[in-house]
């Protein structure tokens, strides 16, 4: 795989080089770029099929030079020094990241994931989907992307009624009356959603209180849903739920 | 002697006092027809007059009380046929003159009311009057039902008297009455749902045209009803002559209590019979009603309706207030104590941080002078992953995670103690799912590596578990270091702090309480948190 490396600070490029050449042989770094002009003309010129790429260059993003760019025609796997707001972006875009200092297992694994996406073509839509997503200034109902094994769901947050846990699966009940699997665990998408609102009930247990009917009394609490499911309430949970529903 | 005329309507005759042209002048035109005069004892002072009564037409009533004797005089409108005419004077019952015509010889012209008009006028005679009722009736052959009638009363006017009172009460069968005879002045009446009408009986007189009844509400002193309308049918009296009587609907009594019936001569007021003149003819009664419903006005319900929701109102107001002042008081109290026990949480955390952090970087430290690059990444990105724990502002961690970290920071001080480590989850807990809050066990885990084990070098065992026991889940850590006293504050060892925050962590997860047991002697120390019903 043909990499180009993106930093505005050359210790991290130097650093990644030689993670790189130590931990993922595959990897061959065609080029290195500290500022997004720089890398925009090396993009186009080595078509390369991977991209790391910082999020916060100065002034500048690595979400600009996305944008710049016409054809996205390779992986990107971000790297950052702090969970940021380009962060949350990008989580919420299904892509992969990676915090510095760079964990060489971390480094590992994110690269065998590009080289499967490359494989099995399923990239498309997620850098234009997380680019719209940054692009909204006004704030707006945000769309989550559900990476499926064949396909990438693009989810509206108000159409997700519930998800469960199952081990470090997670099923998403949506408003379809669709469930979905996706090979996370639950605990990344209460990261994410509680900030929209959702609420964990129980340990496996994420709700969305828009889809929430009633508050049941039996077996110490729990929710009714409008669709007629019932979800347990966990003790430890149970003073929140009530704070987030009373609202 | 007094001259005063009494108004025939469309009557086209008139009888005139014989003597006295002064007197009270009455200048009325009437649309035809002329005038009656009489002519008084000048020695009279009051005389009253009406000649308007409901459902009494073409009668005048004239009270003479102090009157001796009356002459009369009738005069006619000079177009009129006087020879049609027909008159009849009656002393009380006992008719003097029957259908008389007027002696046409007798007329002469006469200006009767002191106006304009030049009349044809005669005398009816002169008569003493003193204790006695004189009517005069006069018709005209051409229309011998229109009698005309004039009541001259020499007699004191009897006052009223109810003869019976009673109430209309609905049975199954229709309806059914029950009177109370010969009244006293003092009347008790009950009036319940199924009574509907009530009947005043009046005694017989043959001036009952004059009477008019009222009801009083004795409270507010208002005339709650009037009736003039006698009426006979129902009530024979001991003379076989049917009495007057009037009915009132039970309606006009709103409340109980007490009322007054008045019946009194009608229309003499207008002729200025003084308040004490007229008592004289007015009787009174007094009704006590009582109602076994209470009715109120319109005005009155409104009144109440008004004021009963205005009242409801206020105290659901003042309830809804107060509840709601309650409650958002005792939320924001609430909110206010998770605050307060969230910030003192945040700062304990951050308490925490140079403990592990500075040794963490001085073990990295010792990595690199050794020259073990590898071994030095890795821990440094192990260090990078702890600190961003600590930074990270997440109240909740999972168990996988926790446990991460701990590997984390347990291969780092391992670097520099050599000791050995075991942590391990019970397979019955869904490590991934379940979450507890970040940083619960490091400054315990920390407390056994540098107080517990670090003497120990290779020797040195630390274990920690997760364990789920029922519904609580037990987190445990043990070393099998040199102990320490329980009892002694050591304020290097993150311990007090952590005990702080445990006590932080049970303000806001009051149902779940965090407990906390630390068993130290020479052989080493076991520390168990439950997180009661947790799971």
């Amino acid at each position: 795989m043909r990499a180009v490396l993106v930093d505005d600070e050359l210790a991290n490029l130097e650093n990644l080089q030689v993670l790189l050449a130590k931990n993922c042989p595959e990897v061959k770094v065609v080029a290195i770029a500290s500022n997004i002009d720089d890398a925009f003309e090396k993009v186009n010129l080595h078509r390369p099929d991977l991209l790391f790429l910082d999020i916060q260059m100065g002034k500048t993003t690595g979400f600009d030079l996305l944008n710049k760019l016409s054809k996205k025609s390779f992986e990107v796997i971000f790297v950052t020094a702090y969970d940021n707001y380009g962060i949350q972006a990008v989580k919420f875009a299904a892509l992969d990241y990676l915090l510095k200092p760079v964990d060489p297992d971390e480094l590992i694994t994110a690269v065998s994931k590009a080289e499967e996406r490359i494989k099995g073509k399923i990239n498309g839509e997620q850098l234009n989907f997380l680019l719209n997503q940054i692009k909204q200034t006004e704030p707006s109902i945000p769309k989550i992307a559900l990476p499926q094994q064949h396909e990438i769901r693009y989810v509206s947050v108000d159409d997700i009624v519930r998800c469960m846990a199952d081990n470090t699966y997670t099923f998403f009940y949506l408003s379809s009356g669709e469930k979905i699997l996706i090979s996370k665990p639950l605990k990344e998408y209460s990261d994410l959603l509680k900030p929209q609102g959702f609420v964990r009930a129980h340990q496996s247990h994420l709700v969305n209180p828009k889809f929430v009917k009633s508050w049941l009394k039996e077996d110490g609490g729990m929710l009714l849903m409008n669709n007629g499911d019932k979800i347990p309430v966990s003790k430890p949970n149970r003073e929140m739920v009530k704070l987030v529903l009373g609202k | 002697m007094k001259k005063i005329i009494f108004i025939f309507l469309n009557l086209v005759i008139a009888i005139s006092t014989v003597t006295a042209q002064k007197g009270i002048d009455f200048n009325k035109i009437y649309p035809s027809g002329g005038k009656l005069l009489m002519c008084v004892d000048s020695s009279a002072k009051n005389v009253y007059y009406s000649n308007v009564f409901p459902n009494q037409p073409n009668t005048s009533f004239s009270y003479l009380p102090e009157v001796n004797n009356i002459s009369f005089q009738i005069n006619f409108r000079k177009n009129i046929n006087i020879e049609h005419y027909r008159y009849t004077i009656l002393v009380d019952d006992k008719s003097i003159v029957v259908n008389k015509s007027i002696n046409k010889a007798q007329l002469k012209d006469t200006h009767a009311g002191g106006d304009d008009e030049v009349f044809r006028s005669t005398t009816l005679g002169i008569f003493p009057i003193k204790g006695k009722i004189i009517t005069i009736l006069v018709y005209s052959i051409q229309t011998p039902l229109d009698i005309y009638k004039s009541v001259f009363y020499g007699k004191s006017i009897p006052k009223a008297k109810i003869k019976a009172i009673g109430k209309r009460s609905t049975i199954e069968k229709g309806v059914d009455y029950s009177y109370i005879i010969d009244p006293k002045e003092k009347i008790k009446l009950n009036l319940t749902k199924k009574d509907d009408e009530l009947t005043i009986v009046k005694d017989r007189t043959d001036i009952d045209y004059i009477y008019y009844t009222s009801i009083k509400d004795k409270q507010t002193n208002k005339i709650i009803s009037e009736s003039t309308s006698w009426q006979y049918g129902s009530h024979i009296d001991e003379t076989h002559q049917f009495s007057p009587y009037l009915k009132f609907d039970k309606s006009i009594f709103k409340k109980s209590g007490d009322y007054e019936v008045i019946i009194q001569p009608s229309a003499f007021g207008r002729y200025k019979m003084l308040p004490n003149e007229m008592e004289k003819y007015t009787a009174r009664y007094t009704l006590s009603i009582t109602l076994d419903e209470v009715r109120f006005t319109n005005r009155q319900m409104l009144i109440f309706g008004i004021i009963t929701a205005l009242l409801l109102g206020a105290i659901f107001g003042a309830a809804v207030t107060y509840i709601k002042r309650k409650a958002s008081k005792k939320l924001a109290q609430q909110s206010k104590q998770k605050e307060i026990a969230q910030l003192q949480l945040n700062s304990v955390r951050s308490q925490l941080n140079p403990h592990f952090l500075f040794n963490a970087l001085a073990g990295i430290q010792n990595l690199m002078n050794k020259n073990e690059i590898d071994n030095a990444n890795r821990y440094l990105s192990k260090f990078a992953r702890l600190t961003r724990n600590v930074l990270d502002s997440k109240e909740l961690i999972s168990l996988t995670k926790e446990k991460t970290l701990l590997d984390d920071y347990l291969q780092m001080e391992q670097l520099r103690f050599g000791f050995q480590y075991n942590l391990s989850a019970s397979s019955d807990l869904d490590t991934e799912n379940i979450e507890i809050p970040s940083m619960l066990l490091q400054p315990f885990v920390e407390n056994a590596v540098k107080h517990g084990i670090a003497e120990k070098g290779k020797d040195g065992k630390i274990t920690v578990s997760f364990e789920k026991q029922t519904s609580n889940l037990i987190l445990s850590i043990q070393d099998n270091g040199k102990g320490f006293d329980t009892t002694q504050t050591y304020n290097g060892l993150g311990l007090a702090l952590s005990k702080n925050r445990i006590s932080l962590l049970n303000t806001i997860y009051k149902n779940t309480p965090f407990v906390l047991d630390i068993q130290s002697n020479t052989n080493g120390t076991a520390v168990t948190i439950t997180l009661t019903e947790w799971l």
